[in-house]
């Protein structure tokens, strides 16, 4: 009795486990499901507005690009654990807003070639987060401070730049081809007249336009291509690998010897690397640059990241998760648009779904290890 | 002639402690003890808290170092700066708290900090690479972009940026091409517990949904994998139910039969006489006796630990010592 005891038991809690955290996995998705459904159910009802249209779906992934960057970002922080937070991401965005229409501003009224002046400014406002993404990995991994507090300083610091570069106002004035990138899309289709890279087809008038089906936007396009990279880099990496290591044990880790510093170095490098990729993307949908353009993401995006699975304590959580939270954020956006609800709305929508995450959450884990 | 409980029989001690000697201010942590261990040995250190055990553990995997004696290994004295020394001799120690990832399976735990990679190019090209498809493109715009506004100091700073900032580039995406190769790891794995009669249900999930004992097998697999060839282990069966105490006490055999021999150090006398060849009391920091289990009893180890000369059922009743702090004989 005592040679079957041990056997059978661990077999009936692995499957067990493993349902429960595959509910704990999709159950946003069905959420999401769900909740399309009431909006384009109400909408019809009583607005009689179409919900589910290609526009919408449109509409949703363009307010998802920001979130789910950010997201990304808190993605990566979050997994390494230790009290990993990153609280100056969305300073972070602004700061990189300023510095590209700062740079783009400049070289526009030098009358320089649009390519170049949005080449240099996309890349300066890029490359410049990297200095306080790797003082906030340094704060961290090698003085020792609590994320908390280290990233808290370093935003408000950035704020303070970004507010001295840009003297408080938004930097407008900036190349014409900029809108393009920010509000274009990578693919036209004009019906009976087919598709068109990158631009309206050629010789089509005010009338036309209405017709003419603009297929993916340039900067989902631009944060697909990102969230593949991370996902990349999270699951398949060797860095990867570390970063959920230091998550679950960071003295296990340091025992079995992974820099633990240079990754969580990196680690916040790459997270203040996509705020400012964010950043560069607002620039240009927007034609200008504010210190303030990350303001309320950076809740939205931690609640993305928690409505994906991610644990707060580190070591779990995946990329599909902040996917998918960022989309139920960006739905319940849109959707009080098309309501025409009043947009606090959403404040309200996503603390409830965020409290409702933890709770199937909490649930899961405690049925797990019962 | 010494053998094991195998059968083997080997007389070069693998690791030699000899006299050593641990102070900490006026205390006397370990005073002047001796033992060797012979490959294919299981030797039970036992103490009452505070009698040194741990201590010396420390001392012979490198975590404190002595202040009088000398350590052993393989015939050529050694001295380790830190556990890490120790280690790459072979000399494994596995605490209470395992060392485990338990967000991770048991295939990246048993490779934690050393997982293996799909080879086709090294980090260090990879990130020579890296840094160059960055810098060339950054440093020709940032200088032509420095030339229009500061002419030649523009160019010249716009030059350093570029490079700076592809040299940085390579830094944080230099190791996107380290690959962990996991299919090679969980093989790799699932041999390293075959290797030692494990048996873990399935080895893709998560550590934390492991049992103690299975966990303490992933632990003593991957210092076995890592080659250990001393295992010392710090209540091994502490936090275990019954039937897994007995497993693990059954893998410490089977590491003994293989030739790696262990240190046990334990609280629980059957343990230490279900698996132990020899058993070591500690009691003040002294030794204070060295034992065949085979020809002794747990009483007479108890009243050797405790420094009393009889036990009956009532318990331990201490006796007066003399002057050495050592215990009468019984």
């Amino acid at each position: 009795m005592t040679d079957k005891e041990p056997s059978t038991p661990p077999v009936s809690k692995k499957t067990r486990a493993e349902k429960l955290s595959t509910i704990r996995l999709i159950w946003p998705w069905f959420f999401l499901i769900a909740m399309v459904i009431v909006f384009a159910i109400i909408s019809k009802t009583k607005n009689n507005v179409t919900f589910i249209s290609y526009r919408s779906v449109q509409g949703i992934l363009v307010y998802a690009t920001q979130i789910l960057l950010i997201g990304l970002a808190e993605t990566i922080i979050i997994i390494s654990g230790n009290g990993g937070i990153d609280l100056s991401v969305h300073y972070t965005l602004g700061f990189a807003a300023v510095i590209s229409a700062f740079i783009m501003r400049a070289m526009y009224a030098a009358q320089l070639p649009p390519i170049l002046t949005i080449a240099a400014g996309f890349s300066g406002g890029i490359l410049l987060t990297i200095i306080p993404g790797w003082f906030n990995g340094m704060l961290v991994a090698k003085v020792k401070v609590p994320p908390f507090i280290s990233t808290l300083g370093m935003g408000y610091v950035l704020y303070g730049v970004a507010l001295l570069i840009s003297r408080g106002q938004a930097i407008a004035d900036q190349p014409n081809y900029l809108g393009q990138i920010g509000n274009g899309n990578l693919l036209y289709y004009w019906p009976k007249h087919g598709f068109s890279w990158f631009k309206i087809p050629t010789g089509a008038t005010q009338m036309d336009l209405q017709h003419i089906i603009p297929l993916v936007p340039n900067i989902v396009a631009i944060t697909l291509v990102v969230t593949i990279l991370i996902w990349f880099i999270l699951s398949k990496t060797q860095f990867g690998q570390h970063i959920y290591a230091i998550g679950g044990n960071i003295q296990a880790s340091i025992r079995a010897g992974i820099p633990v510093a240079s990754t969580l170095t990196r680690a916040y490098t790459l997270a203040a690397v996509l705020a400012g990729i964010a950043g560069v993307i607002w620039a240009s949908r927007f034609t200008s640059g504010a210190s303030n353009a990350g303001e309320p993401t950076l809740l939205f995006a931690v609640a993305a990241v928690v409505i994906g699975g991610t644990s707060m304590f580190g070591g779990e959580g995946r990329v599909i998760g902040t996917v998918i939270g960022a989309l139920i954020i960006a739905t319940i956006q849109y959707g009080l648009v098309i309501l025409g609800q009043q947009p606090y709305w959403q404040y309200v929508t996503v603390g409830v779904v965020v409290i409702i995450a933890v709770i199937v959450d909490q649930l899961g884990r405690k049925m797990e290890h019962d | 002639m010494i053998k094991n409980r195998e059968g083997q029989v080997n007389m070069e001690p693998l690791l030699r402690a000899v006299n050593l000697t641990k102070r900490f201010g006026g205390l006397v942590a370990v005073d002047d003890v001796s033992f060797d261990v012979r490959p294919g040995e299981v030797i039970g250190l036992v103490g009452d808290n505070g009698a040194g055990k741990s201590t010396f553990i420390k001392m012979i995997s490198g975590v404190y170092q002595p202040d009088g004696g000398e350590i052993y290994f393989d015939g050529k004295k050694v001295s380790f700066i830190d556990p890490r020394d120790a280690r790459d001799l072979g000399i494994e120690t596995i605490y209470q708290d395992l060392a485990l990832a338990e967000n991770l399976d048991v295939g990246s735990n048993i490779f934690l900090g050393r997982e293996m990679k799909k080879r086709f190019i090294s980090e260090k090209l990879s990130r020579n690479i890296i840094s160059l498809v960055f810098a060339l493109p950054l440093s020709a715009l940032l200088a032509w972009a420095g030339l229009q506004f500061y002419k030649l100091p523009g160019l010249a700073l716009g030059l350093v940026f570029g490079l700076a900032f592809g040299v940085v580039l390579g830094w944080l995406f230099g190791s996107i091409t380290q690959l962990v190769d996991r299919r090679t790891m969980m093989g790799e794995s699932t041999k390293a517990l075959k290797r030692l009669d494990i048996e873990i249900p399935s080895l893709t999930q998560q550590v934390r949904n492991l049992s103690g004992g299975q966990r303490q097998s992933v632990a003593i697999a991957r210092s076995i994998y890592w080659n250990a060839k001393v295992m010392i282990m710090d209540e091994p069966t502490a936090a275990l139910g019954v039937s897994e105490q007995r497993k693990v006490l059954t893998l410490v055999r089977t590491l003994a039969g293989q030739g790696v021999p262990v240190i046990i150090i334990s609280h629980n006398m059957q343990d230490v006489f279900a698996v132990a060849d020899r058993i070591v009391i500690l009691r003040r920091g002294k030794k204070v006796g060295e034992q065949v289990a085979a020809e002794t009893t747990p009483d007479k180890i108890v009243s050797l630990m405790v420094g009393a000369e009889t036990v009956d059922k009532m318990g331990v009743i201490p006796k007066a010592l003399d002057s050495n702090g050592d215990p009468a004989e019984a």
